[in-house]
């Protein structure tokens, strides 16, 4: 139907414009005609086709006779006298209101071309500085040197603006160069923010919104908008992945929402809802960020919707909050153009923590184990399971620093081009972006290209076109993370520090062997060929038009298509080369596509302003995916598996789900001082069962301008009380096709095709929901010198999406249910002041948030472990460490129990709780030992501006949350196996009663010791030097000779310093995103430090 | 001409006519149907999804669990025997958990076949896929009743949480199921890689022996010896993939359809097939073959000083299939289950394999010749403690304590399902 409509219409207009041919001369005889009835017949005898801007001058009438004449001659007659000048474009004929034309009729008086300086209180130029005359449309920018020109008559009034600076005012009086300075504005009540489906002043909001715009002077080398925002706002917890190029974060917003796999917030760029999945294909131990994909130059601001009144608007996705990303556009009358770029290099930092022992220490730790073994169990030599002792193959050498010679300092370019331009009617972005980043191990590399161009065209005053694309591309370069059996970490760390990687004829070492333990790393490294690659198109394309005063309907098509092409070739001498070569090629292609229709009417009626919003929205995900692995190469340099002997795998995959929602909102404020807003969505899912996929998502939310009233008498100073309600939902985790029982295919014998029940369905499935309360005071005192916001809230999620554990004889080992129910509570301060210590201005931002989490209901009750090492228990925190408890180390043979002395417990050895008090450590006597949630959390960032310098430094940290060292369990085994082992754990083992009470002795061949148990759980609250920033803009003069508009150089260091008790490398660590395995430190490459210079160019 | 009211209609005609498309959410998946619609048609596939399950579910060290536990495979970077089998025989140890799971997993599926069987209209093809699948419920048990004891026995698939039932009554399920496969099970027809009612009946051997049922056992074991159908074979041949008489049933477990990469534990990266090198045999394996005993290099090999298993060939470059029954365990269960009067099939088996005749006087010195034949016949095959178990030398020979001739219940399992009860001593 759509389509025959459109191809139509395009058929339509295609003849029409091909069937005339354009005649250029005309004959007239018309007398006391209207002029519209003279174009009527202008149009038929040449074919043009006449457009207005603004058709009321054609009621003119006109007498005219012509013969023969040209086309401009019979215009120039009909528009003589009138403000009209015209133009033809091709067969279109333009008419348009000319300015100059209607002075000269109008016989006013004539504007002067007034010019001016504008600056700072402190005398520095200010750029972009809009002035206006005021009742006019008539506009102006400064330049960098805060010179404007704009044509103004004596009498008129001149309105300057600038975002941070009081708005000024100026009546002309015959002066031709002004000299204005702005007084600064620390308040931000004008600011306006970005909210779901519009923008909303700040005054006016009446829920909780965070917004970070990115500057010049707060820029980090950050890959996403994600690490962007870290330490930035208050309720919003970003802990970084690993070091490695393109990793992914976790992002928690007011506490952890859901149990279902990612607990990622929406995100949602420049209108369109993401889909929220690894950038990577095969599993290399680490999810990989999609939002890598974005030129962070790009963005504008982002904004964090962190409670349902909010983000309600977003219906079933919107549980573990919404971001919004909006990127960049071009603005009238301004045209910039901009070349960021900057050079760094960064280390593995903090690699004294991890010091391993040297082969003498390892030795005598090893040897003493091996004695300590056979000593034991009386094994003597020629005994079967007596063990000799180990030996230095290499006597009286240096030890190898596996993990110095694996690791290298990184390098990072970035190059960004930008154009910002714009008339009355078209206004234009376009910005291109390289990215080069070096990983710390070797051959580890990220690049990046994105190219991106925002466009709106106002084609008449009622109609607006536009679009928004982004197209970028990526490459990563990735090394094995943690959890894999190449882990390079893994791999160097703990081989025995007297092996080497080559052997004197060049060859490798060969891990798994007498030669090497583990893996040789290099081995690893150098005989994979591992490329990820990443295409990805974001573009959205709408249409805008104002039916009535204040009533404006738009719609757009949102596209978000990825392909994937994730390929991992094993040389034929890669330890999974299998000695032929291997090659896995997986690919995918995910188009998400959107259509939205918004209609929104905005209209003040007396003291009451009003702001509704309309919409409906249907978004459709297909995802199609083939994998296919071989094996058999003739070379290392053949890689393609047409090549390959035999396949071992191949497969395809399609998936559909859709979205479709109906939304409303009304916001109505009186008199700018009381506020209310409801909002409503309805969702339904296709992931759900047709009897409950619809869900509906209300809110509701007021505020109050205190210092808007009559009898507020502190001048400077204002207040405003919030309170929300709202309920969101959540449906990520869940499959596709989740509440259907299936038989699936693939499950072949013997080349036959064969099926068999893959799930059993939850036809009961629904989604989470969450309803949440929440509270706020928003102060400013001193004229916005400091301001205060405060939030409380209480997020009760039910309907949790678990997969829940099932008894094997089930036939399954979990079903994805909704089990129960959990709320989080909590606090958070925002505090910014901006002090003018003398020239210098001192601009501060504090953010901290407590949030306390706990789960209040599970099905049945009965406590579910999940993973090694935690518990989800009605009562206590989501992320709850459950384990054994190390009371001590047995000091004699005599403190160990019968029980467990007779299992081979002795002395040295650690001992550990016995709850239940029956003599044996099993199961029953695990316990809840602390949380991965921290107590709270936050940053810090303080801005310094002087002259022409700009200081930033930022800190963000976090207390009170425990860390398991999993990794801890290989690193301090004391010769329980021949990896090696920390020089701290060596040096601080248990050698004889009184040596130790935490660690144990050396001995060979005993799990006891690295049982999961709270020896290895650790205090990971920090403090982190994030970032410090030192910028100095060269004087307007001298960038000018150098023929720019402004040149800013900085310096730039990121993760600069780290105060924290952890022993580990990094206490940030984030390998796994699920909620109930935060917290779990198995040794990934940390966050990297680094060091970089930097140029911001205008011309 | 482009009036306001124009476009603005035409954008209000091209939307309902989106808007009337923009509402499909019923979309259903394609790489699977709804078990309801399963007909006749697919019985063949649900027969392959069947064989698929029940090689692939229990795990790859489900096949050789008895060999992991019973002294003839110990953890590569070596140490002490008893702590190896400590370790494994652990309540949280996951490979336990796994096989548990796994052979329930693969329980549900042949639960459903029966299930589907029984509704559809009766027919050769339906006896022939229920033979199987009894068969296939009878080895499930066998590997569940051997290792935990007590287990549930479940006959139709239930979400309820089970209780364990006593080992006598799944042993008698166990034979139940396997006269049900006797009865409709198709007939050997030279392909080992496909149930028969042969390799039910030596299956029933297998289950006698291993309740010391040793006149049944013995009978059933003569039974599938008389066929003229088996006989023994090269050893190479059975381990090296190529034809042969010997096998009764094996699964195939080619590569692309398997998940059981027993072979890659067995090897090291410095062989020619590379491998992860997990286990290797211990001492005493080492020195279990004598001269001129043609089962040596094919079962053991010793590549730049580290010992392998070698029964396996593919090592990391694909799998291998595996022998779920072969015929030389029949002329072991008839040698053991008869006595001294059984010594003609120790022999016979003897011979094939290159050694000479032996004539052991007291019947303590000829069991335990069968014994020491059964660990070199069957090493790696997933045989060895149930054997030391059944006979009662499990303690002494492995110096484990009493309560480890039985397997803990995983403790995932029962965290979920407090109807299970733990095995003593653990």
């Amino acid at each position: 139907m759509r389509f025959q409509l459109i191809v139509g219409l395009l058929l339509s207009l295609f003849i029409q414009v091909s069937g005339s041919t354009y005649a250029q001369r005309v004959s007239l005889q018309v007398k006391n005609t209207t002029l519209s009835d003279v174009f009527e017949q202008v149009a038929k005898q040449t074919g043009y086709v006449f457009l207005y801007d603004d058709r009321s001058f054609t009621e003119k009438k006109i007498s005219l006779a012509v013969q023969n004449a040209p086309v401009e001659e019979v215009l120039e007659a009909c528009l003589k006298g009138l403000p009209i000048s015209y133009k033809i474009v091709e067969r279109n004929i333009l008419f348009k209101q000319d300015e100059s034309k209607r002075s000269l009729s109008t016989a006013a008086q004539q504007p002067e071309q007034v010019t001016g300086r504008i600056t700072d209180s402190l005398g520095n130029p200010l750029q972009g500085v809009t002035v206006m005359v005021k009742g006019t449309t008539r506009g102006a920018t400064t330049n960098a040197a805060g010179n404007f020109q704009i044509a103004a008559s004596s009498g008129d009034v001149l309105v300057f603006t600038l975002v941070g600076y009081q708005r000024q005012e100026v009546t002309l009086d015959g002066q031709s160069n002004l000299q204005v300075a702005l007084k600064m504005d620390f308040s931000d009540l004008e600011e306006v923010v970005v909210i779901g489906y519009g923008r909303q002043k700040k005054e006016d909001l009446t829920a909780s919104v965070a917004s970070f715009r990115p500057t010049e002077e707060n820029a980090r080398p950050v890959l996403g908008p994600d690490q962007l925002i870290q330490g930035r706002m208050a309720g919003v917890q970003v802990s970084g992945g690993s070091g490695s190029p393109g990793t992914s974060n976790r992002v928690s917003i007011r506490g952890i929402g859901s149990l279902s796999a990612t607990n990622e917030p929406l995100y949602v760029i420049d209108g369109i809802p993401l889909v929220n999945q690894n950038a990577a294909l095969l599993n290399f131990g680490e999810n990989m960020n999609p939002l890598a994909l974005l030129n962070p130059n790009d963005i504008e601001s982002v904004e964090v919707l962190k409670d349902a009144a909010s983000s309600a608007i977003y219906g079933s996705r919107a549980t573990n909050g919404v971001i919004l990303i909006t990127t960049k556009s071009g603005k009238a009358n301004q045209t910039k153009f901009g070349i960021d770029a900057f050079t760094g290099m960064s280390v593995v930092p903090n690699t004294d923590k991890m010091e391993m022992a040297d082969p003498d220490l390892y030795l005598s730790v090893i040897n003493e184990a091996i004695d300590n073994f056979n000593t034991q169990y009386g094994y003597s030599p020629g005994v079967s399971n007596y063990m000799e002792r180990k030996e230095n193959p290499f006597p009286g050498e240096p030890g190898t620093d596996w993990f110095d010679l694996i690791t290298r300092p990184a390098n990072t370019t970035s190059v960004s081009l930008s154009f910002t331009g714009g008339t009355d009617k078209t206004s234009v972005y376009l910005s291109g972006n390289y990215l080069s980043q070096e990983g710390a191990f070797i051959d580890q590399k990220f690049t990046r290209y994105t190219g991106k161009l925002n466009l709106t065209h106002k084609l008449y005053k009622w109609l607006e076109f536009g679009a928004n694309t982004t197209y970028s591309y990526s490459n990563n370069k990735r090394v094995p993370g943690s959890n894999l059996g190449t882990t390079m970490m893994g791999r160097s760390l703990l081989q025995r520090p007297f092996d080497r990687p080559f052997k004197p004829n060049g060859d490798y070492y060969l891990g798994g062997t007498d030669e090497l333990i583990y893996h040789n790393p290099f081995q690893i490294i150098n005989e994979q060929d591992i490329s990820l690659d990443n295409y990805r198109f974001l573009g959205s394309f709408f249409g805008r038009a104002t039916i009535t005063e204040g009533l404006v309907f738009k719609t757009m098509v949102g596209t978000d298509l990825t392909y994937t092409l994730d390929n991992i070739y094993y040389a034929e001498n890669h330890p999974y080369g299998t000695g032929i070569g291997v090659k896995y090629d997986n690919r995918r292609f995910t188009p998400n596509v959107l259509w939205e229709n918004t209609l929104n009417y905005n209209k003040t009626f007396d003291k009451l302003n009003v702001d509704g919003l309309l919409g409906y929205s249907y978004q459709k995900i297909n995802l199609s995916t083939s994998n296919i692995a071989g094996s058999g190469f003739p070379s290392p340099s053949f890689q393609q598996l047409s090549v390959a002997a035999s396949i071992l795998e191949a497969g395809t995959t399609v998936t559909e789900s859709a979205l479709m929602s109906v939304f409303g909102r009304a916001n109505l404020a009186w008199d700018n001082k009381y506020l209310l807003s409801v909002s409503l969505r309805a969702d339904g899912s296709s992931k759900f069962h047709p009897d409950n996929r619809w869900g509906s998502f209300p809110s509701v939310s007021a505020g109050w301008n205190i210092s808007n009233e009559p009898f507020w008498q502190l001048i400077g100073t204002t207040a405003k009380v919030r309170a929300s309600y709202g309920e969101t939902g959540n449906q990520d985790g869940i499959s596709s096709y989740a509440y259907h029982a299936q038989m699936s295919g693939g499950r072949n014998y013997d080349n036959k095709s064969g099926i068999g029940v893959s799930t059993n369905g939850n036809r009961d499935l629904t989604w989470e929901t969450a309803r949440q309360y929440g509270a706020g005071l928003d102060l400013s005192f001193l004229n916005g010198k400091l301001n205060v916001t405060a939030d409380y809230f209480i997020k009760k999620t039910d309907n949790l999406l678990y997969s829940k554990p099932e008894p094997a004889t089930s036939g399954f080992t979990s079903i994805i249910s909704n089990i129960g129910s959990m709320e989080n509570k909590g606090w958070e301060f925002l505090v910014n002041a901006n002090v003018p210590l003398g020239p210098v201005l001192w601009s501060s931002d504090f953010n901290i948030s407590f949030i306390k989490n706990r789960l209040t209901s599970l099905i049945g009750d009965e406590a579910l472990l999940i993973g090694a090492n935690m518990t989800l228990q009605v009562g206590q925190e989501v992320g709850s460490f459950y384990m054994y408890k190390q009371t001590g180390i047995y000091q004699s043979d005599e403190e160990v129990p019968e029980s467990l002395y007779k299992n081979g417990v002795r002395a040295g050895d650690v001992s550990y709780e016995d709850l239940d008090g029956n003599g044996a450590i099993n199961v029953s006597d695990r316990q809840i030992v602390g949380t991965a949630n921290p107590d709270f959390f936050g940053g810090w960032n303080n801005s310094f501006s002087f002259k022409n310098f700009d200081l930033a430094v930022f800190f963000t940290y976090s207390y009170g949350n425990e860390i398991y060292a999993s990794y801890r369990t290989n690193t301090d085994r004391l010769g329980s196996g021949f990896m090696n082992m920390t020089q701290r754990v060596a040096n601080e083992r248990w050698t004889g009663p009184g040596t130790s009470n935490t660690t144990p002795r050396a001995i060979y061949g005993n799990a006891w010791n690295t049982q999961n148990s709270s020896r290895f759980l650790e205090d990971g609250s920090y403090i982190r030097l994030r970032s410090l920033n030192l910028g100095y803009t060269l004087p307007t003069e001298v960038a000018a000779k150098l023929g720019m508009n402004r040149l800013r150089v900085y310096l730039q260091g990121d993760n600069l310093h780290l105060w924290t008790n952890y022993r580990g490398y990094d206490p940030e660590v984030t390998n796994n995103f699920d909620p109930q395995f935060i917290g779990q430190d198995n040794l990934i490459l940390p966050q990297l430090r680094s060091f970089n210079v930097g140029v911001n160019i205008g011309f | 001409m482009y009036k306001k009211t124009t476009i603005t209609n035409v954008l209000a005609v091209l939307m309902l006519g989106f808007l009337s498309s923009c509402t499909d959410l019923d979309f259903y998946p394609h790489t699977s149907v709804a078990p309801e619609s399963v007909s006749e048609r697919d019985m063949d596939a649900l027969l392959n999804g069947m064989y698929n399950a029940v090689q692939n579910n229990q795990g790859r060290e489900s096949y050789i669990m008895f060999d992991l536990v019973g002294g003839n495979l110990i953890g590569a970077s070596g140490g002490s025997e008893l702590a190896f089998i400590r370790n494994i025989m652990r309540t949280d140890y996951d490979l336990v958990n796994k096989n548990w799971s796994g052979l329930y997993q693969a329980l549900y599926q042949v639960n459903n076949v029966l299930s589907i069987m029984a509704d559809q209209p009766a027919s050769e093809k339906r006896e022939r896929m229920e033979g199987v699948a009894h068969f296939f419920r009878a080895y499930i048990y066998y590997n569940l009743v051997t290792r935990w004891g007590d287990v549930p026995l479940i006959l139709e698939n239930t979400t309820e949480r089970v209780s364990r039932d006593p080992a006598a009554h799944v042993w008698q399920q166990i034979e139940a199921d396997l006269a049900v496969a006797l009865e409709k099970a198709p007939t050997y027809e030279g392909d080992y890689y496909y149930v028969s009612r042969q390799a039910a009946q030596a299956l029933l051997a297998r289950v006698l022996i291993g309740q010391n049922k040793m006149e049944a056992a013995a009978q059933a074991a003569e039974a599938v010896i008389a066929l003229p159908t088996f006989s023994l074979d090269r050893f190479d041949k059975i381990f090296r993939h190529q034809q042969n008489r010997e096998e009764i049933f094996s699964f195939k477990n080619l590569t692309e359809e398997s998940t059981i990469t027993l072979s890659r534990l067995f090897y090291t990266y410095a062989h020619d097939v590379s491998g992860s090198y997990v286990y290797k045999p211990t001492d005493a394996v080492m020195t279990l073959f004598d001269e001129g005993d043609n089962r040596k290099d094919i079962s053991i090999a010793t590549v730049s000083a580290l010992n392998v298993i070698n029964k396996y060939p593919s090592g990391q470059t694909g799998t291998d299939p595996f022998p779920v029954i072969r015929l030389a365990e029949m002329y072991l269960i008839a040698a053991e289950a008869k006595g001294l009067e059984g010594l003609p099939w120790l022999n016979q088996l003897r011979e094939a394999r290159n050694l000479p005749a032996i004539d052991p006087t007291t019947e303590t010195a000829y069991q335990d010749a069968v014994a020491l034949e059964r660990r070199r016949e069957l090493l790696a095959e997933g045989f060895r403690w149930y054997d030391l178990v059944r006979t009662g030398k499990a303690v002494e020979e492995l110096e484990i304590e009493p309560y480890r001739t039985l397997f803990p219940i995983p403790d995932y399992e029962r965290e979920v399902n407090s109807n299970l009860t733990q095995n003593d001593g653990y």
